[in-house]
């Protein structure tokens, strides 16, 4: 008979990966959220100078792009997450 | 200020920062003071103004073509603002716009009563506000002052209107007042605080203007007081009656008490001019505005000070041209520029 306080390794170790997951997309989707809100004013406001002068076009694009850098920590984290662990 | 405000001026405020960009330098206003008018009409015409000037040059000429087009111009710019602006924005920049309606009823119940031409009422009408230029030109066909207040009869302007015994003054001035009123109670409705504390200094200004005005012209305390506005920031209604009281020097001393003095102590030595006062008042409302619409640039501020900068610009223009038009010299209608 199995005694039931002694653990499986091999479950332990699917348990570990499978939070690791979690951990990452977490990661990946919060800083996609947190992204998103930051771009939605920037966003709006680069539409509002473009359409007025279409030369805002590559700064507006710019300014825009700039929230995106916590999506890319937010990625970077999640594969140390999922391959240096 | 919370996320949501941030974005809800986020598109409209740099539409208006674009549009601010584009108007007319302040340098550019001496350099006008050297050209004749064929010229100005030129450099205008290649502006922002060209799709105005271009389209009715077929029908005017000179001086003529310029007050039209800048008319046309400020009414489409004013337009636009509606369009592009939603929500909270919207609402206020309406209730604002109201000013026009206020303005070209004012225009048309004068002509009427002083027997104008069509034309010559037309010549002057900014349809920026809510009535839109057709309802305009009806109204003008219409020959005669009471016509026209029936006429109007199912706008928010007639509780103003309403009681005409053949006074203009008195009617132009429950015009004015109907219309602060309203704009402080929708100011109040939105919670907007920065629209209010803006709305409240220029009705403060205006106030003043009309301090100054009444006082130079000796009137008793009682007739000044019919005339003001209730609703200022700094001048409440127990300084105003204060104000209304004293004689033309005391008065003069007795704003060193208030924010406004700043405005005015640089020519305190030579107030005979009220030209030159209220064009100081306009340029201290012109830089109030465009100072706390930089301390609050995600709010309706940024919104209002292009505007009012606007308006000035075409305010300017006008003076720059009629005063040619009349050979004044250089440094009369200099004096006359709120830059």
């Amino acid at each position: 008979m199995v005694d039931p306080s002694v653990v499986d390794p091999a479950i332990v170790a699917a348990n570990a990966k499978g939070i690791i997951a979690i951990g990452a997309g977490i990661a990946v989707g919060l800083c996609g959220i947190g992204a998103g809100m930051g771009e939605q004013a920037i966003g709006a406001a680069a539409v509002g100078a473009m359409a007025e002068d279409e030369k805002f076009f590559g700064k507006g694009l710019l300014m825009t792009v700039i929230p995106e850098s916590i999506a890319i920590f937010g990625l970077v984290v999640a594969l140390i997450l999922l391959f240096v662990f | 200020m919370g996320k949501s405000q941030a974005v809800k001026y986020a598109y409209i405020v740099a539409r208006v920062r674009a549009m601010r960009g584009k108007l007319i330098p302040k340098e550019m206003y001496p350099k006008f003071l050297n050209m004749d008018i064929p010229e100005i009409t030129r450099f205008i015409g290649e502006s922002e103004y060209k799709k105005e000037v271009d389209e009715l040059g077929k029908k005017y000429r000179g001086t003529d073509l310029f007050e039209h087009a800048l008319n046309q111009n400020l009414a489409l710019t004013y337009r636009k603002l509606i369009e592009v602006s939603q929500n909270e924005a919207n609402y206020i920049i309406t209730e604002y716009l109201r000013y026009w309606d206020v303005w070209n009823i004012k225009t048309i119940l004068r002509g009427k009563f002083s027997g104008a031409s069509e034309e010559e009422i037309l010549e002057d009408v900014v349809s920026a506000g809510q009535l839109r230029y057709r309802d305009l030109l009806e109204l003008v066909k219409i020959a005669s002052v009471e016509g026209v207040i029936a006429a109007l009869s199912k706008t928010p302007y007639y509780p103003a209107l309403f009681g005409y015994k053949g006074v203009l003054a008195d009617i132009e001035n429950n015009l004015d007042k109907l219309y602060y009123a309203n704009l402080i109670k929708a100011g109040e409705s939105s919670k907007d605080r920065f629209f209010l504390k803006f709305l409240r200094t220029e009705i403060d200004l205006k106030n003043l203007k009309i301090l100054f005005r009444m006082k130079s012209a000796g009137m008793e305390r009682e007739d000044i007081l019919k005339l003001l506005i209730p609703g200022g920031i700094e001048l409440k209604e127990a300084d105003l009656g204060r104000l209304a009281a004293l004689p033309f020097p005391e008065f003069v001393r007795a704003l060193e008490e208030y924010s406004y003095w700043k405005a005015i102590a640089g020519i305190s030595n030579d107030l005979t001019s009220l030209i030159n006062i209220e064009t100081q008042l306009d340029k201290y409302g012109l830089v109030n505005i465009t100072r706390i619409s930089y301390y609050y640039p995600l709010s309706i501020l940024p919104v209002l000070d292009y505007i009012v900068s606007k308006k000035l610009e075409v305010d300017n223009l006008r003076i720059i041209v009629r005063g040619k038009e009349t050979k004044l010299p250089e440094d009369t209608i200099k004096a006359h520029l709120v830059m």
